[in-house]
């Protein structure tokens, strides 16, 4: 399309006022305020599909439990008395550099790796010589000699070498609903009677200590996976707390730095050398990100940025195909006529009587829930609309004189209809494509709120129906409800200002219709 | 004569569209992978009882024989059993559909009502807030997603302040007393009904007027001026009664919509109708339930559009006296 030539009154004068006239399409749309608005928004939420993992460092569905489930958003911390010291989540992996070894600095304390893991060993030497010692031993040792006392007390002499190490954290915020420690164990080279004795303590800013953890391995000890969940019933009764009580509430009430500290203690004639990998410490926060979190803690910001790529995505492609079905079937009814017109109507009827929400619920169950089958459920549904408004364009270009010449010219009907009657149904096509766009973005959110969604993918409906579905309600998380009914609302919105806009430029005689 | 035509015409049609809906429904059901029998069968059963199974499913004969017995049974709402109640999806139904009903009538009484008249103040005030008012929500209605505004006023309603029921048809216990029943029920219906009422009167009001204005332009309102009636007058006797035509027609041309919209208001609400039935069953993959609401809920459709083509009919004089071909 070409431009109007900006120049001076002289030029104006001198060029023919029909060029003037002719005013591009754009130049008439930039004009309309609600069609530009609309274009922004578009604009806004194309940029957002695109720069989505820019925008958000997660990944919607498959970043699980980046916090506490059915987190708040940060700055609810400024709205509500509730969440004004809540916790933000602490994880963080303490390995060899991060901890402080408090007893038994002079062992050999090694990194290592074994099955791909990191491992911290600690080499413990046989008890004898350094740790505190029983005065009686000390008394005995002078008279016997060692293998005399092993031959008395067993290898266990009362002999023991420990080993200490701790960590501080600080912990400013209100009592989270858990934490948890995960870490693997093993314990080596462990003469086969000797006992060797690990805990796990926290110790609260007023130095209380809580033994949440322990172990007592009798020799040898494989590699093991331990987790320690604030939840855990052997927990609470290491704490000698009742069933109901909730160890995290009592831990971690105080603010302040908090030491966890972790102890061995082997009476092993042989020495014994500890696995233990770095421990992870992970304190789920009732705060997360921008928006919080779901019922599996997936951060609820990164499912809105990316419900756009779905919902554009989805909107788009169910648009075209529908408008592409519908310009077919509406040429071919409108030009061919006679029988082919009369049955394809008929079946538009047809489809236009079938409820379309229940047959569509009723299709994707029977299908299966997947993007691209929401996609052509959805289309196939939709093009009806289309397809009478293009059969009664086309019944009026059919009659027109360039119609006849092109006839009479020997053109073949295929012929006639792509070139002469396409292009000229073309502005109506282009509008009914926008104002489907919303419709079929809403169908498919309508869709995934009842649940027949694509289950692997983030879309507005789905974080509707969670909400629903998990607790958004009970908990009053607004912030969970309000963004992707909005979007979806704003979105669609913008697409019907947009073919507003394009209907009014393109087809001033069609202005009723949408 | 031509009315006649017209209405044989359509009931014709009518029972065509649900022939074919029917025929749809048997072929859909057919296509899926295993058949009925094989979702309730267990693998330990022997040869003999599959067997058995499948002739009392009738599923052992030819599918043509299959089809018209389907035909024959549907007419007669014998839908079969559910898989997972084991009970007769129209005993099912029926109990589901006073519900449903209930519902609808509700619904669409209050947004006919609350829309019809909110579209002729805006008429009568045109360019003042009112007018604006009714144009945005038209506006409203059709970009904003229904459920998520029922999603927002349960929130509000049901949760924030916690003045309206949130879920079912009644209280659990029903209060004793046939008074006191009939005011719960109508307790448990305002926010279902309530939220069909705000998300679908825009269109009516924005329908109703755009048809006044188009009227309170032609000439006979502005002789009626002329001679010195009054503005209500004018408004209310020369206006209104010749728009009532086309908005009685609309109500019947949005009897099918608002029967299917009833399906995501009845999940939202855990509203025991036909609707939360389908979607049930879908879920669950009972399939001769889904068949039996899918079947229920295109035949109301069928006869809303059937009444509709009648409404339109009664009202267009061309249909009525004959002669007009659509």
């Amino acid at each position: 399309m070409s431009k109007i030539r900006g120049g001076n009154g002289n030029n104006v004068a001198q060029e023919p006022p029909k060029k003037l006239k002719k005013v591009t399409f754009w130049q008439q749309y930039r004009r309309k305020p609600l069609g530009m608005l609309g274009l922004c928004i578009v604009v806004v939420y194309v940029l957002a599909a695109i720069a989505a993992p820019i925008i958000t460092q997660y990944d919607p569905t498959k970043d699980l439990f980046l916090a506490d489930n059915l987190a708040a958003p940060l700055w609810m911390k400024n709205l509500s008395e509730k969440y004004k010291d809540a916790p933000v989540t602490i994880s963080k992996t303490v390995d060899l550099d991060g901890w402080n070894v408090t007893e038994g600095a002079d062992f050999s304390i090694t990194k290592t790796t074994y099955d791909e893991e990191d491992f911290m060993l600690i080499d413990m030497p046989a008890a004898s010589s350094s740790g505190e010692q029983d005065p009686m031993m000390e008394i005995l040792k002078d008279i016997y000699t060692p293998e005399e006392l092993a031959e008395m007390f067993g290898a266990s002499a009362a002999a023991k070498t420990s080993f200490s190490m701790d960590f501080t954290f600080p912990y400013n915020y209100s009592p989270p609903n858990t934490f948890n420690f995960t870490f693997d164990y093993a314990v080596e080279g462990s003469s086969p009677e000797a006992t060797t004795v690990a805990r796990l303590l926290i110790i609260s800013p007023s130095g209380k200590e809580y033994d949440i953890w322990g172990m007592d391995a009798y020799g040898d000890w494989p590699i093991s996976y331990i987790t320690v969940d604030g939840r855990d019933v052997p927990v609470k009764m290491r704490l000698g707390l009742g069933f109901f009580d909730d160890p995290s509430k009592i831990i971690l009430s105080e603010k302040g730095d908090y030491k966890v500290k972790f102890m061995v203690e082997t009476d092993s004639s042989t020495g014994a050398k500890i696995y233990i990998t770095p421990v992870k410490i992970n304190i789920p926060g009732l705060l997360h990100g921008i928006l919080g979190t779901d019922h599996m803690g997936s951060d609820l910001w990164s499912q809105l940025i990316y419900g756009a790529r779905i919902s554009l995505l989805i909107g788009l492609t169910a648009a075209f195909i529908s408008v592409f079905l519908g310009t077919t079937v509406g040429i071919i009814s409108g030009y061919v006529g006679g029988a082919v017109d009369e049955v394809l109507m008929r079946f538009v009827d047809v489809l236009l009587a079938i409820p379309s929400l229940p047959i569509l619920i009723v299709l994707s169950a029977l299908l299966g829930t997947s993007v691209w089958n929401v996609v052509i459920l959805v289309a196939m549904f939709s093009w009806m609309g289309t397809a009478r408004l293009v059969r009664s364009q086309t019944l009026t270009l059919k009659e027109r004189a360039f119609v006849e010449a092109a006839k009479a010219s020997g053109a073949t009907d295929g012929y006639v209809m792509v070139t002469h009657i396409l292009p000229n149904v073309m502005p109506l096509v282009f509008s009914a494509l926008v104002l489907r766009i919303p419709s079929a973005i809403l169908t498919e959110a309508s869709l995934s709120f009842l649940g027949l969604g694509d289950p692997r993918v983030p879309t507005w409906g789905r974080m509707l129906q969670n909400a629903r579905g998990f607790g958004a309600f009970t908990v009053m998380a607004w912030w969970w409800l309000l963004p992707p009914g909005l979007a979806l609302t704003f979105l669609s919105l913008a697409f019907v200002f947009i073919g507003n806009t394009v209907n009014e430029i393109l087809n001033p005689r069609y202005r009723e219709r949408s | 004569m031509g009315f006649r035509n017209y209405l044989l015409k359509r009931l014709g049609y009518a029972l065509l569209v649900l022939f074919i809906i029917l025929s749809l429904n048997f072929l859909l059901f057919r296509i899926m992978p295993g058949d009925a029998v094989s979702m309730i069968m267990d693998p330990k059963f022997d040869l003999a009882t599959k067997e058995e199974l499948r002739s009392q499913f009738g599923i052992d004969q030819p599918i043509g024989t299959q089809y018209i017995k389907y035909l024959k049974s549907l007419l007669s709402f014998d839908m079969g059993r559910s898989f997972n109640t084991r009970r007769l999806v129209w005993d099912e139904l029926k109990e589901r559909l006073p519900n449903t009903l209930t519902l609808f009538f509700a619904s669409f009484i209050t947004t006919a009502a609350v829309g019809i008249s909110l579209g002729v103040f805006a008429a009568a005030r045109r360019g003042t807030f009112a007018e604006n008012f009714v144009t945005g929500a038209g506006l409203f209605a059709y970009a904003v997603p229904g459920f998520f505004i029922q999603l927002m006023l349960l929130m509000i309603f049901g949760y924030y302040w916690p003045i309206l029921p949130i879920r079912g048809t009644m209280s659990a216990p029903p209060p004793p007393g046939a008074m006191a029943q009939f005011l719960d029920r109508l307790w448990h219906l305002i926010l279902p009904a309530g939220s069909l009422m705000v998300i679908s009167f825009g269109s009516w009001a924005l329908y109703t007027r755009n048809t006044m204005l188009e009227a309170l332009g032609q000439d006979y309102i502005m002789t009626a001026r002329a001679k010195g009636l009054d503005k209500k007058t004018v408004l209310y006797k020369h206006a209104l009664r010749s728009v009532l035509p086309p908005i009685l027609t609309l109500i019947f041309m949005s009897l099918p919509g608002a029967v299917t919209g009833a399906v995501i208001t009845e999940t939202i609400f855990s509203w025991f109708g036909v609707g939360k039935y389908l979607i049930d069953a879908v879920m669950q993959q009972d399939y001769p339930a889904a068949q039996g609401a899918f079947y229920l809920i295109a035949l109301s459709v069928i006869v809303s559009n059937l009444l509709a083509d009648l409404a339109y009919g009664l009202v267009d004089p061309r249909i009525r006296v004959g002669g007009g071909a659509k």
